[in-house]
């Protein structure tokens, strides 16, 4: 019986390829997609590049740590990181209650309001209501501008992608019809097809689309959408159990917006500043 | 759009082809990993012991019972897990990290392999018993009588249903995606979030994928043609 356990053993150590040790971060292993313009994404030579890679080689360098990336489809992103394929995930993900009965976040290195977008030739794109929608103010003038968008939205199909946080929202305050998507670049091709009326997305994913000649006609509409389950902004994705290196990422993210890197950085690749 | 795909750092011609290799490659030793799990199962089934029949009864309708991509996700998340619960027995705690390849071999030749064992099964119920006479008659026993007499027959058999195998092989690498290997799927996926040109690169998946199928129908064909000598070709007239 020993015998048997012991091929077995060596068996799946002959065919696991990275083993790391928990506990000491001098290397730390990024988790990020490489297919999200341009927080992370892949160049045409093959290397991940993007807001996030340049705002990581910054955080080790503050964190005395040598990084790695791991690419990973966003499919399975939350559980690679619980089973250790990686440390952390950077990969454009806001930190929600939901997300957080699994993993843990450092505090949000940059935040983007949500808004809706429409062709310019839809009756939508002249909609007008309140600037902002704090969906953490309680007070009438959300209510009022939640039903005033339900009202332009009357009858109207919605693109989302899925399991994110404006999934999440259009579920929880919305009537309209949901078109749900599994990429981004699908829904935006459904879009500018007129299969869908309106898309929620993030500003700077759906301004990279209205860049490019497929999306010329695409416009905004609507309140910068933020608060409530649509989170406090996008941070880097920790095990639960590494409240240590949580700690390690909280400070270097504290630091890089004090001495304004993160807004470098977002000017850079956003042209705007996100930083927190 | 030339630009796109041309070669070296400028263009994912490069990265597109490299997604192809990888697709061939998972798919290639999967239906390989496949037909030895066809031969030894295809045996189970045809075995006269009920435990062996059980077994392959058990194996087949549950892979050929639950979606393709319900089986990768098993393997790769539940695989890992299980892997690292075991080595955590044995006092290893760190973390264990299964390769994509083998994961998606694994995954794929699981799945592929359960149709083949049915191919495999028909093939072999459909040569007459006195085939496995005639072959006793000349003294033939055991693995001499398969290698000899039986065989050659069950490949001519079983080809078209193996090059049926074959293919929905090769489309559910598609699948193994999730697991990180960059295949051709992941590949496009990679390239149209990072340029927002998904028609291009989509296309282009489409069109490695026909080439490769094209390719291996050929080799399929000639397969059919080697192992049918001697057989007129029936056609219903």
């Amino acid at each position: 019986m020993k015998k048997i356990n012991l091929i077995f053993i060596s068996l799946i150590l002959a065919i696991s390829s990275t083993i790391a040790i928990a506990g000491d971060w001098s290397k730390i292993r990024i988790g990020t997609e490489g297919a999200y313009e341009p927080w992370n994404f892949t160049d045409s030579a093959g290397n991940i590049v993007g807001a996030e890679i340049d705002l990581a080689n910054n955080l080790c360098e503050r964190m005395n740590a040598e990084c790695t990336f791991v690419q990973q489809d966003w499919d399975g992103i939350i559980p690679a990181l619980t089973q250790g394929k990686y440390d952390v995930i950077m990969a454009g993900m806001s930190v929600t209650d939901e997300r957080k009965k699994t993993i843990s976040f450092s505090k949000a290195y940059m935040t983007e309001p949500a808004r809706f977008f429409t062709l310019n030739s839809s009756p939508l794109s002249t909609f007008s209501s309140a600037k902002n929608l704090n969906l953490d103010d309680d007070g009438s003038a959300t209510a009022g501008t939640i039903s005033s968008l339900n009202n332009a939205l009357k009858g109207a199909k919605l693109g989302v992608t899925v399991a994110t946080i404006h999934e999440d929202f259009a579920n929880s305050y919305l009537d309209t019809d949901l078109k749900i998507y599994p990429t981004q670049d699908e829904m935006n091709l459904d879009l500018a097809a007129g299969r869908i009326d309106a898309m929620l997305c993030d500003v700077g994913t759906a301004e990279a689309f209205m860049g490019t000649a497929g999306g010329a006609n695409v416009v905004t509409f609507g309140p910068n959408v933020f608060g409530g389950p649509l989170g406090e902004g996008v941070g880097a994705g920790i095990r639960q159990s590494d409240t240590d290196l949580k700690a390690m990422f909280d400070k270097a993210i504290a630091d890089a917006a004090a001495d304004g890197t993160i807004t470098k950085i977002s000017m850079q690749w956003f042209g705007k500043d996100l930083a927190p | 759009m030339l630009e796109a795909i041309s070669f070296g750092d400028a263009g994912w011609g490069d990265e597109m082809l490299m997604g192809a290799f990888w697709t061939v490659a998972v798919s290639i030793s999967s239906i390989l990993l496949g037909l030895v799990i066809g031969i030894i199962f295809a045996g189970f089934k045809l075995s006269s012991i009920r435990v062996l029949n059980l077994i392959a009864e058990f194996y087949t309708t549950i892979i050929r019972g639950v979606p393709e991509l319900l089986v990768i996700y098993l393997l790769f998340f539940g695989g890992g897990s299980a892997v690292m619960y075991v080595a955590k027995i044995f006092g290893y705690f760190g973390y264990i990290e299964l390769q994509p390849f083998v994961i998606g071999t694994l995954a794929v030749g699981a799945i592929s392999g359960a149709y083949s064992t049915e191919v495999i099964r028909g093939a072999v119920n459909a040569i007459p018993r006195s085939q496995f006479e005639t072959g006793s008659a000349l003294g033939l026993k055991g693995f001499r009588l398969y290698q000899k007499i039986i065989f050659p027959q069950v490949a001519r058999l079983a080809l078209p249903g193996i090059g049926n195998v074959w293919q929905i092989t090769l489309k559910d690498t598609a699948l193994i995606s999730v697991t990180g290997l960059v295949e051709i799927m992941r590949q496009s996926r990679i390239a149209s979030g990072s340029t927002h040109e998904p028609f291009i690169f989509y296309t282009i998946a489409i069109i490695l994928y026909l080439i490769i199928t094209r390719v291996s129908n050929v080799a399929f064909d000639k397969a059919e043609i080697r192992y049918s000598r001697g057989f007129v070709k029936r056609k219903i007239s």
